[in-house]
């Protein structure tokens, strides 16, 4: 069963769509990328999902209930780590972890416990006493994460938790989501860095103007661009035409164009060599043609017509 | 619920312990106003005061009036409040000249003769050191009352003023002085009914005298030849109770306690602009628990404040605060209404700015009006009359200082409904507003 299904989700900000019938489940101990550029509508679903804002329509159930059946209930079952952190400066490491602990419903011992294994396992036991204005931004990022594990959920929301911090600081808290996800924590991640998607989770879902384009593992999701390879020919294509080429858009499909380059999939099982030669013997002067497996970045590119990046 | 409320305070009691300037700002300028507007008055909580005035009597008269005059302010009464020093002219100038002296009183040459043969052209000159404000204008009054007097005097004596002075000037026949004697007797015994009860009166006693006569209250009761009950104070505890200190810092507590009500309940909207608000309401679904945990933590750091403030301020002003623990649950009372004040007013405007500058102006006005900062007197007449006396400000500042300067403790109990009502209504629509901002999906 899953932790957490989303079904047909959808929000409004006025005449702004923000999140239009956002569907997608996590079953327990994955960890499922939510990715997107900023504006996608991560954040909006990521808050529905947790209760912050109420959806137009739709339904979110956590661990086979309907949200709205019993918030309390789902956000025991959840822990939250917001995009922002929400921490407060003036108190230590271990009173931030022990107070979010307490709102969630642990004794004063237990919570005391609780932010001792925590901080440990951040590797944030020797500055646990320092006031959090004190921390780098790397450590702040560990605490605002830590303060949604106090009572152990078992399903974690994760907003963008690495923005802003060096890659160093990155992968450790990479590497501490990985260890959860092992340990059984369903994790809903949103990040708009390809590589985070890339390299932590198990299925991506990829959104952008608020509606879900294409979700899957990520070579399921390169299956999708119609094959396992892609081509990238380099040359001048200011004028070039593709669907001007004779049969061209039957054969290759056009993930990107641009003066300089064009990125092309063949369409269905087909010998890379015989796709090769086709492309060499295009209407146009091709300098180089080089053969590579489908990144993340072209299924985006794909999907959206844009590059993440942008 | 409670343990929650509990949790939720300790931690604002920790954040508030390890930022304490917002607080300690607005603790410190009540007491240094009522050590300003206290010195100005002399410094002291007692009956002295104003201190002892320094002035000079030029006495270019030198007669009966002068030596009258001499032994008035030199015993008793007037010499507890006057310093007078008998100087020529000349050298009382030099020293009104030099700051020494708050005034000078020149009694000009032949003025008991002039004054008993009835002349309209007496004249007494007072000079003022221009240096000082409150001791000439005193001085100024004094005078006031003895030309009042002495005109008085003239009037009802004005026909038997010739045979004094016969008497005064020349050779002393004591039968003539007794039926001079006889004389004025028959004439107070006709002013009788004029002179008692007198038609104006002060009483020492009444340890709120002082405080009620400063804002108006009471002085049409006075007016109107009513006689006070003494309170029965001790004098100690009059001396104490009656200072200037008392009265002023009532005042400025009602009005910072607003301002402190502000900063912890700004503290809503810095949990919301930093997300903690938020991360708090992905874990917990009654969101009111918060609102009432900051509501819980305003009040206390209010009452912690007004202990500083009203014990630390006793402490250092003097005063004795009568009934201390009457005053505390007054001031319970008066901290939640504050509270859920500001926290309708956080409520009602979502941006931390204008809501800053909002919670300041409605601050001030709610201490302005409700007599916190001036003597309701002071204020023009349609909000002294109208509008102050709907203010819970007004409520709190005068029930405080009823309890101070003679009303009994029961009289506290309809001022503490009132305020913990007023707390109730804006508690309720501060839930409201909030219920429905959380509704509309909105941020916090």
């Amino acid at each position: 069963m899953s932790l957490l299904r989303v079904e047909a989700l959808a929000k409004s900000f006025g005449a702004i769509r923000a999140v239009d019938s956002v569907s997608f489940e996590l079953p327990p101990g994955e960890i499922y990328g939510l990715l997107g550029p900023n504006g996608a509508g991560k954040t909006t679903t990521i808050s529905m999902v947790s209760g912050l804002l109420t959806p137009d329509s739709g339904e979110v159930y956590v661990d086979g209930t309907a949200f709205r059946a019993g918030p309390q209930r789902a956000k025991s079952v959840m822990g939250v780590v917001p995009q922002d952190l929400a921490l407060y400066e003036e108190l230590s490491g271990r009173e931030n972890l022990e107070f979010w602990g307490r709102m969630a419903g642990l004794g004063g011992r237990e919570a005391r416990t609780r932010a001792t294994e925590v901080l440990e396992a951040l590797a944030l036991t020797e500055r646990g006493q320092a006031a959090v204005k004190t921390y780098s931004g790397g450590m702040k990022r560990r605490i605002n994460l830590g303060c949604a594990l106090l009572h152990r959920p078992k399903l974690l929301l994760l907003d963008e938790p690495t923005v802003g911090i060096d890659p160093q600081a990155r992968e450790k808290i990479l590497e501490f989501i990985r260890a959860l996800g092992a340990a059984g924590t369903a994790v809903l991640y949103t990040t708009h860095y390809l590589e985070e998607a890339e390299s932590l989770c198990q299925r991506i879902g990829i959104i952008d103007h608020g509606r879900l384009l294409a979700e899957g593992t990520l070579p399921e999701l390169q299956r999708g661009l119609g094959g396992d390879r892609v081509f990238v020919l380099e040359g001048d294509f200011k004028v070039a035409t593709p669907d001007a080429w004779g049969g061209f858009s039957g054969r290759f499909r056009v993930i990107q164009k641009s003066e300089r380059q064009l990125v092309v999939a063949a369409v269905g099982a087909r010998d890379p060599a015989d796709c090769l030669k086709e492309l060499l013997n295009l209407p146009v002067r091709v300098e180089n043609v080089t053969l590579k497996r489908p990144s993340l970045s072209d299924v985006f590119l794909q999907l959206t017509g844009r590059d993440l990046r942008e | 619920m409670n343990r929650m409320l509990a949790v939720l305070l300790a931690k604002d009691l920790r954040r508030a312990r390890r930022n304490p300037l917002p607080w300690v700002i607005n603790l410190i300028v009540p007491l240094v106003l009522t050590a300003l507007i206290g010195l100005v008055f002399g410094g002291r909580s007692d009956g002295a005061a104003l201190g002892r005035i320094r002035f000079a009597v030029v006495d270019e008269d030198n007669g009966l009036l002068g030596k009258v005059l001499r032994g008035g302010v030199t015993q008793g009464q007037g010499a507890q409040h006057l310093d007078p020093v008998f100087l020529d002219r000349a050298e009382a100038l030099r020293q009104v000249n030099d700051n020494q002296l708050s005034a000078v009183l020149i009694l000009p040459a032949h003025f008991t003769s002039d004054y008993l043969a009835g002349s309209n052209s007496l004249r007494l000159e007072l000079i003022k050191n221009p240096a000082e404000s409150i001791h000439p204008a005193v001085m100024e009054e004094l005078l006031r009352v003895v030309v009042t007097a002495m005109n008085t005097v003239a009037r009802v004596f004005h026909g038997a003023f010739a045979g004094w002075r016969q008497e005064i000037e020349g050779d002393r026949d004591y039968h003539h002085v007794a039926r001079l004697i006889e004389d004025a007797g028959d004439r107070l015994k006709s002013a009788k009914a004029f002179i008692n009860p007198p038609l104006v009166t002060y009483d020492l006693g009444d340890a709120g005298a002082d405080a009620k006569a400063a804002d108006g209250r009471d002085g049409s009761q006075q007016a109107a030849g009513a006689p006070k009950a003494a309170a029965p104070a001790t004098k100690a505890a009059r001396g104490a109770t009656s200072g200037i200190f008392a009265y002023v810092l009532c005042g400025f507590a009602a009005m910072f306690l607003l301002f402190l009500a502000n900063t912890a309940m700004t503290d809503l909207h810095r949990e919301i602009r930093l997300r903690t608000f938020e991360r708090y309401r992905t874990i917990r679904d009654d969101l009111g628990t918060f609102i009432l945990g900051k509501v819980v933590f305003g009040t206390v750091m209010l009452l912690i404040c007004a202990a500083i403030m009203l014990g630390g301020g006793g402490l250092m002003f003097g005063i004795h605060w009568r009934h201390p623990g009457v005053l505390a649950a007054l001031i319970l009372c008066y901290a939640t209404f504050a509270a859920t004040l500001f926290a309708l007013l956080v409520a009602l405007v979502p941006d931390e700015r204008r809501a800053n500058a909002l919670s300041t102006v409605t601050g001030m006005l709610l201490g302005c009006a409700g007599g916190c900062a001036f003597p309701v007197r002071q204020l023009p007449a349609f909000l002294r009359d109208h509008v102050t006396p709907l203010l819970p400000t007004n409520w709190f500042v005068e029930t405080a200082r009823d309890l101070q300067f003679g009303a009994e403790p029961a009289a506290f109990g309809l001022t503490a409904l009132k305020l913990l009502a007023a707390a109730l209504v804006l508690g309720g629509v501060t839930a409201v507003l909030f219920r429905r901002r959380f509704a509309a999906g909105t941020r916090a």
